[in-house]
């Protein structure tokens, strides 16, 4: 059969950025259409931070930009950090480590899953305030939205937080 | 000699029997070896469709080589998850075709769908690792814009199937890698020079009929299986295990091979079947029935050679 056409989805739309108080927020799928090597001339003050939020996709092209575009910051002297950085991207920054360049990592969603109702979640983890747990590759505890339950991390520690160990 | 045989060769008697037991319902006699000087033995009197081994084996090239030379067509590592450390060691050797990572003892269809395949010489399509009844979806690329898309359709409809979002996300990347693969670096001329290579990949490509590449994928609640194929048949074995080996792909900036090293990462088995000279068809298979923190924390593979006739 031929596969019927579902309303344009939003989960691979065109990368955006905008600027949200101190941050540049980054939207949508980044792979060969993403305007990456534009974020460090929007550096301020030496800095750069980067909302990663709603960042929904990265692929191979992607992943060569963001290098690119780290080593390019680095080059400049700028300070990076990455905020609230969203699954897609942490499964990069765990597979390819040069996709770290030297950035700083504030906070990153990582996935839960309720123990009592099944409910799967991504949930935003702050790596400053955790930073202890975190090393010991202890996830922080979370509660379910919907009933309220202890949520269980959803993945393994060793491999999901290997981003923060450098 | 000429009696068709499957060679297991393993140390452990649970295991040699679990696999023995999978695979004699192949018909074909299957031999045993607790180990390597054995192995090697049985060898000299037997010609095995497959030599299936224990993942830990301490000199596997040994055993390779010697299959190898005796015309074995296929050998199979088995692995479970502990061992999972072991998998750089054995891309590295770059003769293994195919590995299954699963807890022990092996998932029987997956060995059964392996050895059947070589069995049968009957390699292609993604019905064979799919539960009768399963819908597939087709859909053909006829311009390379359209990539986007489809991969934005297929994770969309994923998610309408009641998948979570990790499922959605992987199958997104499995897709997305395999369908640049086959627009871009699938296309070689007679003098074999992959001619699209190097085009840029935002550039609007319109194919033509030997130039589309065809989608499917379907789901059957256990695994969400993508199947990618191009009319070229220009990716061959050594290629994809060096890809697959691309193990710095953690160290490094990425470059060639670094699509099917995602892919390979971005899903629990990845199956490609090679017809050289006439097609690729590539299958990402994502196992949907175990949350993250209970699957296997590495992926299998398989390479399938189609025999020319």
């Amino acid at each position: 059969m031929n596969s019927g056409m579902v309303s344009p989805p939003e989960v691979r739309g065109r990368m955006t950025i905008t600027d949200q108080g101190d941050a540049l927020h980054l939207a949508g799928a980044i792979d060969e259409a993403a305007a990456l090597h534009e974020l460090p001339q929007r550096a301020r003050d030496g800095h750069l931070v980067l909302d990663l939020a709603a960042v929904t996709f990265i692929n191979s092209l992607g992943v060569r930009d963001w290098i690119r575009m780290q080593a390019s910051a680095q080059k400049a002297g700028l300070a990076v950090e990455l905020r609230r950085v969203a699954e897609p991207l942490v499964h990069q920054l765990n597979m390819i480590i040069a996709t770290r360049g030297n950035a700083t990592v504030t906070s990153f969603y990582a996935p839960y899953q309720c123990d009592s109702c099944g409910r799967e979640e991504s949930l935003l983890i702050d790596a400053i305030a955790h930073a202890d747990r975190l090393i010991r590759l202890d996830p922080p505890p979370m509660t379910c939205p919907e009933c309220q339950s202890q949520m269980a991390f959803n993945d393994f520690p060793e491999r999901y937080f290997s981003f923060l160990t450098m | 000699m000429s009696v068709p045989s499957i060679l297991i060769v393993h140390s452990d008697r649970k295991t040699q029997r679990t696999v023995q037991r999978i695979l004699g319902v192949t018909g074909y006699r299957v031999d045993v070896a607790d180990d390597l000087d054995l192995a090697i033995r049985l060898l000299q009197n037997s010609r095995p469709v497959l030599v299936v081994f224990d993942g830990s084996l301490a000199s596997p090239a040994t055993l390779i080589e010697a299959a190898r030379a005796n015309g074995t067509e296929a050998c199979m590592t088995l692995l479970g998850p502990a061992s999972a450390d072991r998998i750089p060691a054995i891309l590295g050797l770059g003769a293994i075709t195919n590995l299954l990572v699963h807890q022990m003892p092996i998932l029987a269809e997956e060995l059964v769908i392996t050895a059947q395949k070589l069995i049968r010489h009957d390699l292609f399509g993604v019905e064979k690792y799919l539960l009768w009844g399963t819908d597939l979806h087709t859909t053909t690329l006829t311009r390379g814009s359209q990539r986007g898309e489809l991969v934005a359709q297929l994770a969309a409809q994923v998610g309408s199937l009641g998948q979570s979002a990790r499922i959605s996300s992987m199958a997104m990347l499995a897709a997305d890698e395999l369908l640049s693969n086959a627009v871009h670096n699938a296309p070689r001329d007679a003098a074999g020079v992959h001619y699209r290579k190097e085009l840029p990949r935002e550039l609007e490509l319109p194919l033509d009929e030997r130039h589309q590449v065809r989608l499917r994928w379907g789901c059957d609640a256990r695994y969400l299986a993508i199947e990618v194929t191009d009319s070229f048949g220009s990716l061959d074995r050594d290629t994809i295990l060096s890809a697959l080996a691309t193990n710095n792909v953690r160290d490094s900036g990425g470059g060639a091979g670094m699509g099917i090293a995602l892919a390979y990462r971005s899903c629990d088995h990845l199956v490609f079947n090679l017809a050289p000279g006439v097609r690729t068809e590539i299958i990402a298979l994502i196992d949907v029935r175990h949350p993250p923190a209970e699957r296997v924390p590495a992926s299998s593979y398989n390479v399938f050679v189609e025999r020319s006739s």
